[in-house]
């Protein structure tokens, strides 16, 4: 993992490059995303940093979630001052929604309190990888799920053309019972997806919104993890 | 549907399709049109280096669509075979767009045409200038 930023896929649409030809693209808010914590090997024994995404009113944030982001109201802290106890550095924003972490060497360079923006990672990245949630599909069938092709439409087949077929031939694992991990129907979607090495069209540091080329998981409304790709062409 | 951050970056990509085509000096004018008007599209082409403008007439039978990827359909007759060309209204490729006859229809998409032939596929003109 590198890092990345946190964001919401808004939607797709098109857009046209430089000779006329039209691309599909999503468009992704992404961040600003404070920076709230980073670990340490020393301290927690692997380098990260913990990143926030959209604010959340003081209002519904649990104290925890207050304290978390907070100088101000931490009570420990008044306990502790006198002690001459080190306190951790706080990023003092508004409480955030969605707190994730990213792993990554070099993590110490950066500092509670900043922010993360699309301009700052992506600035020269040409291609991104985009994480997010794919759509919940409930319960389904092989067909949908595994692609099976189902049974034949006529030649005596009765009631059972999307079904998955035999289960138990002796090729799998003997007579009697399935072999461990047979594509069978059951719940779909709604898991983590990873789409890798996404080409990107435009960076608008304005608006926080980053373009990038074809579509990525999720519904639109989804939160999504943007990062640069690893993936070497 | 669409919330308003979708239309702000559809604006900004329509924005851009005109930046390019005043940078490229392309003469980019789209005439206002609607469904059963007989049309011009100037449509540009690279050959190697050299730019090749070409013309393409017909009946706008279809607009489907909105911002930045909204459509229209134009059919025309070539030795006697249908033709239907769908452009993206935001199209850089479109140079220019002339309405050359407005025809008067009284539905939004013109598809009962392409069961006629000959003098069936006129359409009567249209007396008043659209708005």
């Amino acid at each position: 993992m590198s890092i990345g930023i946190i964001g919401t896929k808004i939607g797709m649409t098109q857009v046209y490059d430089s000779t006329g030809n039209c691309a599909p693209v999503t468009v992704i808010q992404a961040g600003p995303c404070p920076i709230l914590q980073v670990r340490t090997l020393e301290k927690d024994g692997y380098e990260a940093i913990q990143v926030g995404y959209k604010d959340k009113s003081r209002k519904r944030a649990t104290r925890a979630e207050r304290g978390h982001v907070s100088e101000e109201m931490e009570s420990k802290r008044r306990k502790r001052l006198p002690a001459g106890t080190a306190l951790p550095p706080k990023a003092n924003c508004e409480p955030q929604e969605f707190i994730r972490e990213f792993r990554f060497e070099k993590a110490a360079e950066h500092k509670v309190g900043d922010n993360l923006t699309v301009a700052g990672i992506f600035g020269e990245t040409k291609r991104v990888d985009v994480i997010g949630t794919s759509k919940g599909r409930g319960f389904t069938g092989g067909m949908k799920r595994w692609n099976y092709h189902g049974l034949p439409a006529s030649h005596g087949v009765k009631k059972v053309h999307r079904s998955i077929g035999g289960t138990n031939v002796a090729s799998n694992r003997g007579f009697g019972r399935p072999k461990k991990g047979k594509k069978m129907p059951g719940h779909y979607g709604a898991d983590q997806v990873t789409i890798r090495n996404l080409d990107v069209i435009n960076i608008d540091p304005e608006t926080h919104i980053i373009l990038v080329k074809g579509a990525v998981p999720g519904p639109n409304g989804g939160l999504v993890i943007v990062r640069p790709t690893n993936k070497i062409k | 549907m669409k919330n308003s951050l979708m239309n702000l970056v559809e604006t900004k990509a329509k924005q851009r399709v005109q930046d390019f085509c005043v940078a490229a000096k392309v003469n980019r004018q789209i005439a206002p049109f609607t469904i059963g008007d007989t049309v011009d599209v100037y449509l540009r082409f690279l050959e190697g280096e050299k730019e090749r403008i070409q013309v393409y007439n017909g009946v706008v039978i279809a607009i489907r669509g909105h911002g930045a990827t909204a459509t229209f359909t134009v059919r025309r007759i070539v030795q006697g075979e249908g033709v239907e060309r769908i452009f993206p209204f935001e199209s850089p490729r479109i140079a220019r767009l002339e309405v050359k006859r407005s025809g008067e229809v009284r539905r939004a998409k013109l598809y009962f045409l392409r069961d006629r032939v000959g003098k069936a596929t006129r359409l009567r003109e249209r007396k008043k200038p659209t708005q």
